[in-house]
């Protein structure tokens, strides 16, 4: 039942794809295109002091996870867990994401975003691009893609980079906190989930080895090279500008705060596949859940954490973010997020039926 | 085979399932007169708070009904005749079955009160997804609500009616809330919780009486100390009973006491019907009858009763008992017989100084028996082992860590509680509050 009051109303209405939804769906969508296709907002950027519009862009965006983050941190503030997560992503996103790009470029070192790594940014793997950067920054470069992210989502799972560091997360879980319970649910959502977040994958490994092609034999070949360079710009405006930033964000009143996290990033596909062979699960109480459906329904990666709960079925699946909102809304304390040194092997339950199915170590 | 079972509730549902997993041929059919879908009556609660919708309480999606083949049938069963094994719909329409399965779950139970046959409206309970929308009709903002009856119905009631901005006066007969779980100082820190939400929470008070006005709509109650509480919604929930009534209008029921009697296979006195879930009543040899009525017994018994349909040897005896809740933000875990404990048992109670958490573990004949947990998490399997491995309390106290499933950085500190056990002990049984 909807409170009363105007208030409430425009509270429930906003966050179940209302009109105030659509509404503000489609502002978010008009402010990307706009910030993509414009030069509208330099004008103000300057105002500010800033050379670039994309600095001006930087703020807004610290502004909205930085006034998120404390509503998120109020609403939560009896689960330290959040409390800690959160802080942690202001804190990311302050420092890290805006201010120190803003150090280096004011002491003329060249732009560089501590808290992104490749896949998710291509270029901070491609030679065309790193080895122009001194070595400190090609040194962090290369061990935090290839070493810290893996190591880490073994011991951690996906979350240590899903749901503490990055900015795409970190906007999802502060500024989208009121539509994170829109993510489809459906087998069928799940599905495309895998189908689509694997092909970007391949996309962006495929783009990665023509790059270091090109880098190598480009300057004897110009035909590869050109090829490159179109399929490094194609990719540059699905993958970064519609699917990351348009639509991954234009989308989170009406589909869910993490459309993109969820179906397309391939830092996330990576993450996901070594979670799988990592420690972190969900691990679910035997007997206890009473199948409300809370954390099912606040799920942001759409995952049918009842389906698993219900059957008494610890769980890792690849999608989950590890942000811990199951474990908090679950009236019963079923949930508990854990990194545990040893898979416990599964119970054979009932039924294993509907938007969950068999845990396997090869079941993304 | 044709199996047919009353109720979509979790007993009915769970073994409809369990019923195709091992029989992929049968035809298996789910009657209800409540809902289309098997929806979870736990969840009540948060569909009146906005946060579910009616479609997210279902447990399954809808396809799976459709991919397990079993037929839904919409429909209060009337009838009952156990000779030509028909059931007859309020719509007149027949139903044959070679096994029956009667899983009518519970309902509400009323009150003798002076005046209860003449409210005609504002008297809700909260059990059904009939109440809900009778509740979510009187709800007004500003309104005033009282709620009668301190269980754990009675407490989510009162959340939700403080959530839309009700004024809620909640009687309660007992001297603290909700004695028949908690012992008194627990009873003392949920009363402070609920009252600091807003809530008008009155112990021991008895109503006797309610006052509709000509229309038939609930004014006041009226309570044994002869006070009069104005309200526009009165909630009552004061507990359920088995929903076996019903069949005393049929025309073969089976044999009934407080619930549909069965035995320890969930036979009932009736050839090829069974019964399982809040509305069974199960003769254990050398026990005292047993009804459960919780989610968790109903999901097993109907599980059980599945089996035994099936042919299989199924004799029932219920575990180690367990349940949970959640008193506003509080949340409660509890393993064994705490307040059904024996004469000469031991106690051992902790209350968190800087949290509203409290925890207490009974002893009997040198062995633990039972834990109440209030705000914090527990695994209750692990308390469950101590119980059955007769473990005594220097035992456990040291251990209690191993069982905490708090949230990774919201770990409950337990050190000030051992320390207060080392130093004090346990206490004896009728020092408590
Ligand atoms: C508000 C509320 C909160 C609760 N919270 C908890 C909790 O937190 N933890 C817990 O353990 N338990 C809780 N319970 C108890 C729990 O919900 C029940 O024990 C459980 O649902 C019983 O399941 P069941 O399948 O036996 O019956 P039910 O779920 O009651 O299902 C019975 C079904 O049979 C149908 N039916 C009845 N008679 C007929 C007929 N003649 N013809 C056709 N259909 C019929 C009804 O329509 C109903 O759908 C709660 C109960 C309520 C009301
Ligand atoms: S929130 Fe908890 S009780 Fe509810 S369905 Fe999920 S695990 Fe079960």
């Amino acid at each position: 039942m909807i409170r009363d009051g105007a208030l409430h109303k425009l509270s429930h209405d906003v966050r179940n794809r209302g009109y105030s939804a659509w509404m503000t769906s489609a502002l978010l969508f008009a402010f990307y295109i706009i910030l993509y296709y414009t030069e509208w907002l330099a004008a103000p950027a300057r105002m500010l002091g800033f050379d670039s519009k994309w600095t001006l862009y930087g703020l807004l965006y610290s502004i909205a996870i930085v006034s998120g983050g404390v509503y998120v941190i109020r609403k939560y503030r009896h689960n330290r867990y959040q409390v800690v997560r959160t802080l942690v992503v202001i804190a990311t996103q302050v420092v890290l994401a805006f201010s120190v790009p803003l150090i280096l470029k004011f002491f003329r070192q060249p732009e560089f975003y501590f808290s992104y790594l490749w896949p998710l940014k291509i270029e901070y793997l491609t030679p065309q691009y790193i080895f122009q950067l001194p070595a400190p920054f090609i040194l962090y470069s290369f061990l935090g893609s290839l070493l810290l992210v893996p190591v880490l989502g073994i011991f951690l799972g996906k979350r240590w980079y899903c749901s503490w560091i990055c900015g795409c997360g970190g906007l999802a879980n502060t500024f989208g906190e009121p539509w994170r319970h829109l993510t489809s649910k459906s087998a069928a959502a799940w599905k495309f989930e895998r189908i689509a977040i694997h092909t970007v994958l391949a996309l962006c490994i495929a783009l990665t080895a023509m790059l270091f092609i090109t880098y190598a034999v480009g300057s004897r070949n110009p035909e590869i090279a050109r090829q490159t360079y179109r399929f490094q710009e194609f990719y540059g405006i699905l993958v970064v500008s519609w699917l990351s930033g348009i639509i991954g964000v234009g989308l989170y009143p009406l589909g869910g705060t993490r459309v993109w996290c969820r179906n397309f990033c391939p830092m996330a596909a990576v993450l996901g596949l070594v979670q799988k062979f990592g420690r972190f699960r969900i691990t679910v109480k035997e007997n206890m859940c009473i199948s409300c459906g809370l954390c099912s329904k606040y799920c942001e990666m759409g995952i049918d954490v009842r389906a698993y709960a219900q059957s008494n079925t610890s769980f890792t699946r690849a999608s989950c973010v590890g942000c811990g909102l199951c474990a908090e809304v679950c009236p019963r304390g079923v949930l508990r997020l854990e990194n545990v040194a040893r898979q416990d092997p599964q119970q054979a339950v009932l039924v294993r039926i509907g938007n969950a199915r068999p845990q396997g170590r090869w079941a993304i | 085979m044709r199996f047919v079972i009353i109720g979509n509730g979790v007993a009915g549902a769970t073994a409809a399932l369990a019923l195709r997993a091992r029989d992929p041929d049968a035809s298996i059919t789910m009657i209800s007169g409540e809902s289309d879908y098997f929806f979870s009556r736990t969840a009540l609660m948060y569909a009146y708070l906005d946060r579910m919708t009616l479609r997210d309480l279902e447990p399954y999606e809808r396809q799976v009904w459709t991919s397990q083949r079993i037929e839904r049938v919409r429909g209060w069963v009337r009838d009952l005749h156990a000779p030509s094994k028909t059931l007859t719909l309020d719509s007149s329409v027949q139903i044959g079955y070679d096994k029956l399965l009667i899983a009518t779950g519970s309902v509400a139970r009323d009150l003798p009160w002076v005046g209860w046959e003449r409210a005609k409206r504002g008297l809700v309970h909260f059990v059904t997804l009939a109440d809900l929308e009778r509740c979510e009709q009187q709800t007004r903002r500003g309104g005033k609500a009282v709620v009668v009856g301190g269980g754990l119905i009675g407490v989510e009631l009162v959340e939700c009616l403080i959530h839309h901005g009700m004024q809620v006066t909640f009687l309660v007969r007992e001297p603290w809330y909700w004695p028949a779980a908690l012992g008194g100082e627990e009873g003392l820190m949920i009363s402070d919780h609920i009252r600091r939400h807003g809530v008008t929470l009155l112990l021991e008070e008895t109503v006797n009486e309610v006052e509709c006005s000509g229309d038939g709509h609930v004014q006041a109650v009226i309570t044994d100390s002869g006070r009069r509480y104005d309200c526009e919604l009165l909630g009552v929930t004061a507990g359920v009973k088995p929903a076996a009534g019903w069949l005393a209008a049929t025309q073969t029921p089976p044999r009934t006491a407080r619930g549909i009697l069965t035995d320890a296979a969930f036979r009932t006195s009736l050839p090829d019907v069974w019964a399982a879930g809040d509305c069974a009543e199960i003769e254990i040899p050398g026990a005292a009858p047993l009804v459960e009525q919780i989610w968790y017994s109903a999901k097993r018994q109907g599980e059980q009763a599945a089996l035994s349909m099936l042919g299989d040897p199924v004799d029932y005896r219920p575990p180690i008992f367990f349940n949970s809740s959640k008193f506003f933000d509080i949340e409660f875990t509890t393993v064994g017989r705490v307040n059904d404990a024996p004469a000469g048992s031991r106690q051992f109670y902790w209350r968190a100084p800087e949290r509203e958490a409290s925890i207490r573990i009974v002893e009997a004949a040198g062995a633990v028996i039972g834990f109440n947990m209030l705000g914090s998490r527990w695994e209750h399997t692990i308390l469950e082992r101590w119980i059955s491995e007769r473990r005594p309390m220097e035992y456990v106290m040291p251990r209690l860590r191993e069982a905490q499933f708090d949230v990774e950085f919201g770990r409950l500190d337990l050190a000030p509680a051992l320390e207060k056990f080392l130093s004090r002990g346990p206490e004896p049984e009728g020092a408590k509050r």
